[in-house]
């Protein structure tokens, strides 16, 4: 069901920007997430201000302090790249990890890092949960088979993003625009709890859109394993981002960021330190048991605990000279 | 032969491929209004009232005081409801339609239903009341017992499966000539045109339903469309337009039929030497909330639950329960693939204990030619059991890789199973379907209710015809299936378009050829004027079957498949990958050998999902996964290469020895693929077998 609503082209970020702070706007970059929103009856803006119809919002280029990528870049020519590959392989893995070549081909950067949840009961129009400004979450008593074993509530969905977690692991800053100028900040701060924020997963105040990310060089070997019940396209059940400085047999630097397990993309700092310490071979096994300590799994979804330590090894194991 | 077993162009392929072909969401007639389902939220209850907000003008609205017959969905039993009066029964059931011009208004429009709830029955096992029950019984199963060496058993589970055809339910229906027009996507004309007949309480002739293009059915379109043109149909007559009602995704899942979950336990006395000695088994079907066609269902299921197998002492008893949830109904296959999976697992089983090899167990005891089924039936020449298994285990070196494989995390499995063709015991004599076949100028036109979904029934049936005639394929041309112009042919269903209505057009062809004699169709038709030759279904006189003590033949043949399932299961994930799927087939005559290669494929894919992903999970009789992010069907990527073998024995009276073919690649791969489970170390008795299962088995047995 959609209600009426009107439809604005930018033509510059700061009209973007002004266009947004309308109440009832939101921003459209290429509509993968908000149309299916729309069509399920969760959201109903009043006003859709288009951002691809901004020149050159969809650039990706190398600066000197890593790569830019504007917020309309599609997530085709992010995994098709191969400059931007050979510097930040996870980076064109996660993007290439993303759905179906169709949706890729369609969808934005900007729009996969603020895509909303894709837990049942948030999805269903009649439940209002507590994601929706409702009360409680009927996951906890119901279907929580694919929901987060990290995150401790009030609301357990998972971060749906593939991008989310790489771009977290490679110490991203994303680049804000609003009514009041633009901003910057680690994309690790962009996303917030449940417990801090239930009814959004990502802090923007009004009128504010993403303009771009970007991504330093600084960690040259990187990955994204996805693990996933479909093979042709799906979300993750579990995933692993490292991203890191190998010497010879070991890592200097790494951080190993999950997704699809908790409400935001999640960094697993015993697993970094466990990785770090050991051989790469040697740090399989340590790494990816100690990746899941403090998980609290719900009543259907202790299953996730094992897949997740499988991403976690799967991911530590492609470094491994083959 | 020229025609038949050749692979000629597909009658309605170009117009598919070039996207010519309309479907029903393609067409707009003038005047249309868009039909909406009010739905009941609760498993089981009382309607205590409905309220509408509509909101504007221009909407119509019905209930069940707006139907001018019988409030039923006829069928077998008269007991379902086109609208809900009084009692609901299950969740999503249909309670009140509106309709309107606009999508957005009909959208926007709010009917809020008060409901009183009732305590409703989930659990088969629980349930109170059985839709049918069927005992089938050979010999005297205690004297087996009493011989065996060995007694094994095991109890079986397989969950309910959504069809996923590719174009959901959807129908027009239109005020015509003082009654009702329907066109729809559908598999069985005249079953949607008896139930409109009773639900409108109007004559033959005022009821017309026709076929559009049908975006796949897999049984998803057996007997729900007759619910849903009633739907349309009321809502038509009450405005006097046209009304198109079609199903989004979420509701084609979450409101309409599904397989039925089945329970099957097996007791089975075993000799020393690998004989079945004593079959004892016992088949639990969960009916859903209404009879619709589970009798028919379990019948099927009751019938193969056996397996391929030769024993003299067979018990096998059947009930289909009540349960408060949307009934479940006709899926490819029919209850086959619920007992043959838990046969077949329950073989490997037998073999485990007996330390016996699977091929070898198989061997034993597979019927050939003067055995007897459970019902009694005595195989013939056609019967083809050990053909099937000897090519699959020579074609994938079986028992190599059986040896080889052992303890890697990789494995290897095999079904052995069967099916029977067309309507099971007396089922095609009751129907005494008809075809018929009209002289044009340039050659034939078929005339039948039979319906394209996919299966290619348009090409097989013009092979058939053309071969008989000595004419040119291309000379041949099928009508569109519209109950105004084509006999009824009975439904598309049971594997039996081929094998019986080919079997009536091909003599609808010997007779025509006969009158024409040396005339060629334009000069006939210029001496003689128009020519229909129309012919009834003809029961072979040596198919015999006995409604009263199920015995006999309770189909005219059966067709053979073996299928293998060769897998790896992942040591992070326990995901079973397949790598290889063969299905050997033994189907009378391949007619197309693509087409019927092409269900064969489809088939197993089919069953591939029934075997590892599909579920669908119910929480208070809803169904809570109804979309195709969360309910998985295998793609192409999660489908292994899939190596066809078809091997041909005719059956005696199928058209040029065919028999079917669309339902029995389902039947096998289930079982296949949890027994190469097996070999791979995860006892797993449930499908789908998901990773948690397989990570559980194979964890309980480390």
């Amino acid at each position: 069901m959609t209600s009426p609503f009107t439809f604005w082209d930018a033509r510059t970020a700061e009209e973007a920007a002004a266009l947004l702070s309308k109440k009832g706007a939101m921003a459209l970059g290429g509509g993968v997430d908000l149309l299916g929103e729309m069509k399920e009856g969760i959201r109903a803006p009043e006003h859709i201000v288009n951002l691809r119809s901004i020149p050159g919002l969809d650039k990706i280029q190398k600066t000197d302090r890593g790569w830019r990528v504007g917020a309309t870049a599609l997530l085709t020519d992010i995994a098709d790249h191969a400059d931007l590959r050979k510097d930040l392989p996870g980076f064109a893995e996660s993007a290439e990890a993303v759905a179906t070549p169709q949706i890729r081909n369609q969808g934005t950067i900007g729009g996969n890092l603020a895509q909303r949840p894709r837990c049942w009961y948030y999805r269903a129009a009649e439940f209002a949960c507590v994601k929706k400004g409702g009360k409680g979450c009927p996951a906890e008593k119901g279907e929580n088979r694919y929901l987060a074993i990290f995150g401790d509530g009030p609301c357990h969905i998972v971060h749906p993003s593939d991008c989310a977690p790489m771009l977290v692991a490679l110490d991203a800053r994303l680049f804000l625009r609003g009514p009041d100028g633009a901003r910057d900040l680690p994309i690790a701060d962009f996303y917030e709890l449940p417990s801090k924020n239930a009814l959004c997963e990502f802090t923007l105040k009004p009128g504010e859109f993403i303009e771009a990310v970007e991504i330093p060089t600084a960690l040259p070997r990187s990955t994204y394993v996805k693990i996933r019940e479909k093979d042709s396209f799906d979300f993750a059940i579990a995933a692993c981002a490292i991203a890191g400085k190998i010497d010879g047999d070991h890592f200097t630097d790494a951080r190993v960021v999950l997704g699809g397990v908790a409400p935001v993309p999640w960094r697993s700092v015993t697993a970094e330190a466990n990785l770090r310490k050991n051989t790469i071979a040697d740090a399989v096994e340590p790494a990816s048991n100690s990746a899941t300590d403090g998980a609290r799994p719900m009543s259907q979804n202790a299953w996730k605990i094992p897949m997740t330590k499988a991403a976690v090894a799967r991911a530590i194991r492609s470094f491994l000279p083959r | 032969m020229r025609v038949v077993g050749r692979k000629v162009e597909r009658k309605e392929g170009r117009a598919k491929v070039t996207g010519a072909a309309r479907y029903v969401d393609d067409l707009r007639m003038p005047g249309m209004l868009i039909g909406r389902t009010v739905r009941a939220p609760i498993a089981c209850g009382e309607l205590v009232g409905i309220k509408t907000e509509l909101g504007g003008p221009g909407f119509t609205t019905v209930d069940f005081c707006d139907i001018p017959g019988k409030n039923v969905v006829s069928l077998i039993a008269e007991d379902q409801p086109c609208l809900v009066e009084r009692e609901i029964r299950h969740a999503e059931e249909p309670v009140f339609l509106i309709a309107h011009e606009s999508r957005e208004a009909l959208l926007e429009a709010r009917v809020s239903l008060e409901c009183r709830p009732g305590v409703p029955v989930f659990d088969p096992l629980a349930s109170p009341r059985s839709f049918k029950d069927i005992l089938i019984e050979k010999g005297d199963v205690a004297k087996g017992f009493a011989e065996a060496a060995l007694i094994v058993e095991g109890e079986y589970r397989a969950g309910l499966q959504e069809h996923v055809s590719i174009e959901p339910n959807g129908v027009i229906a239109w005020p015509e000539n003082g009654g009702i027009a329907v066109l729809g996507s559908l598999q069985c004309p005249y079953y949607v045109h008896r139930a409109l007949m009773t639900l409108l309480a109007l004559p033959p002739e005022k009821v017309r339903v026709c076929q559009a293009e049908t975006g796949g059915g897999f049984g998803g379109k057996e007997e729900y469309p007759s619910m849903l043109a009633g739907h349309a149909a009321l809502l038509a007559l009450k405005s006097k337009r046209p009304v198109k009602i079609v199903y989004d995704r979420e509701e084609e899942m979450a409101a309409t039929t599904k397989r039925h979950p089945a329970i099957v336990r097996h007791r089975t006395g075993v000799a020393k030497d690998g004989r079945l000695v004593a079959q004892d088994i016992e088949v639990i079907l969960d009916g859903g909330a209404y009879v619709t066609l589970s009798p028919v269902v379990l019948s099927r299921a009751c019938i193969h639950a056996a397996g391929p197998y030769r024993c003299a002492n067979v018990r096998i008893r059947g009930r289909a329960m009540f349960t408060n949830t949307v009934p479940n109904g006709a899926f490819r296959g029919f209850g086959a693939p619920q007992t043959q999976f838990a046969g077949e697992a329950h073989m490997d089983r037998i073999a485990e204990a007996l330390g016996e090899d699977p091929v070898k167990l198989r061997e034993t005891n597979a019927l050939r030619p003067g055995d007897t089924t459970a019902t009694g039936q005595r195989m013939h020449d056609d019967c083809s059991a050990l053909e099937v298994l000897r090519e699959a285990v020579k074609r994938t070196r079986f028992p190599e890789k059986r040896w080889k494989w052992k303890g890697t995390g990789r494995g290897i499995g095999l079904a052995l199973f069967y099916h029977g063709a067309g309507f099971t015991g007396s089922g095609e004599v009751k129907l005494a379907s008809k075809a018929a076949l009209e002289l044009t100028e340039r050659g034939a036109r078929i005339l039948t209710g039979t319906t394209e979904m996919g299966q290619g029934q348009r090409t097989t049936h013009a092979q058939i015809v053309a071969e008989e005639l000595g004419w040119p394929y291309e000379a041949i041309e099928v009508a569109e299936v519209d109950t105004a112009r084509v006999p009824d042919s009975g439904p598309t269903v049971a594997s039996r378009t081929c094998m019986i209505v080919g079997g009536i057009l091909q003599a609808c062809a010997k007779e025509l050829k006969a009158k024409l004699g040396r005339l060629t169709p334009r000069a006939y038709l210029k001496r003689n004027g128009p020519l229909v030759v129309t012919k009834s279904y003809e029961h072979p006189g040596d198919v015999a079957w006995n409604d009263e003590t199920y015995r006999g033949d309770a189909y005219g043949t059966f067709a053979w498949g073996c299928e293998v399932a060769e897998l790896n299961v992942d040591p992070d994930t326990y995901e079973a990958r397949l790598t290889k799927f063969t299905a050997v087939v033994e189907i009378g005559k391949a007619i197309h050998p693509v087409l019927a290669a092409g269900q064969v494929e489809g088939g197993a894919a089919q069953g591939i999902g029934y075997a590892l992903l599909e579920e669908a999970i119910l929480r208070d009789g809803r169904m809570a996964n109804a979309s195709m992010t969360n309910y998985i069907i295998p793609t192409t990527v999660d489908t292994p290469t899939i190596e066809t073998v078809i091997l041909e024995r005719p059956y005696r009276h199928g058209p040029f020895g065919a028999k079917g073919v669309g339902e029995l690649p389902v039947d096998g791969a289930a079982p296949a693929i949890v027994n190469a489970l097996r070999h791979a170390g995860a006892d797993i008795r449930r499908i789908p077998a998901t990773p948690e299962r397989i990570m559980e088995a194979l964890c309980a047995s480390r």
